[in-house]
């Protein structure tokens, strides 16, 4: 078993990273491309806790290396199922995932968690367990093992670049949308009196 | 705001995936966050987003492998969900 661990941070509020965190894969990432779909299976606030428990589905697209392709039966596109829970009291996110696919050959287990350091800045925390799991040679497992973590950790880097551009854009929209409606509110109220005008004429 | 979403594995459920995600993101920054979250109001339209999703991933197999990765989890929720288990 191999166990890949990660820890950063972002300098946004633990409220916007945990919103933008919902559409890390939506189209202004352009760098995890791998990710080719995510579906929602199910949702629901518990009623003891007030936590959210979500369940997905992620669809990835992606080559592995020739040798290790013609193990996995040609194929390159894999299912990911994820548990994500998010406290809103205690202002933390954690999400935990496998691969669905091809875990004859390998198990991946990866926990997220999002916590907030500061009120303008989020904690990343991720680990992940690999372990080869199909038959042969250590030497073979090992290679597996290995070959998943720079894999891995090649997404994890670029994952983190593309949720930059995510929480980026997620702002602006979301300033623009404020300026938006104080714009029509103050529309509305220059006319407010040329209204009151016209009825009393 | 609520536009920009991941696609959805199944391209015929796309639309449905995206009034659904709209919803939720709106539900979520807006009311959940502030303390304020009943999710009932999206529960419609996932139920349709889902009605779609559930035969995309009968179709494709998925839905057994999903059985599978349910029972792998089962200590997830005992570890995240305080008083589950109990």
């Amino acid at each position: 078993m191999r166990v890949f661990s990660n820890d950063c941070s972002f300098s946004y509020s633990w409220e916007e990273v945990s919103t933008a965190n919902w559409r890390k894969y939506c189209p202004w990432n352009d760098k995890s491309t791998h990710v080719i779909a995510v579906d929602t299976l199910s949702r629901h606030v518990d009623p003891d806790s007030g936590i959210l428990r979500t369940e997905r589905l992620i669809t990835v697209k992606q080559s592995a290396p020739k040798w290790l392709s013609s193990l996995m039966g040609g194929s390159d596109t894999s299912h990911v199922f994820e548990i994500s829970y998010v406290d809103p009291a205690a202002k933390k996110v954690t999400m935990t995932s496998s691969n669905m696919t091809f875990s004859n050959i390998i198990t991946c287990h990866e926990t997220v968690v999002y916590k907030p350091l500061s009120d303008n800045k989020t904690q990343f925390l991720q680990e992940a367990k690999i372990t080869a799991v199909c038959g042969g040679w250590q030497k073979i497992k090992n290679a597996v093992e290995e070959a998943s973590v720079a894999r891995f950790s090649e997404n994890a880097r670029t994952g983190r670049e593309g949720f930059e551009s995510v929480l980026e854009m997620s702002r602006r929209v979301f300033q623009n949308e404020k300026k938006e409606k104080e714009r029509q509110k103050a529309i509305e109220r220059e006319q407010m009196p040329q209204v009151e005008q016209k009825l009393m004429a | 705001m609520y536009f920009a979403m991941s696609a959805s594995i199944a391209p015929e459920c796309n639309e449905k995936k995206e009034r659904y995600d709209s919803c939720f993101l709106k539900w979520y920054s807006e009311k959940y966050l502030r303390g304020k979250g009943t999710e009932d109001e999206c529960a419609p339209l996932f139920a349709k987003y889902k009605t779609c999703l559930t035969a995309a991933l009968k179709e494709r197999g998925i839905d057994k492998m999903l059985d599978e990765a349910r029972e792998d989890h089962k200590e997830s929720d005992l570890t995240n969900m305080p008083g589950r288990g109990r």
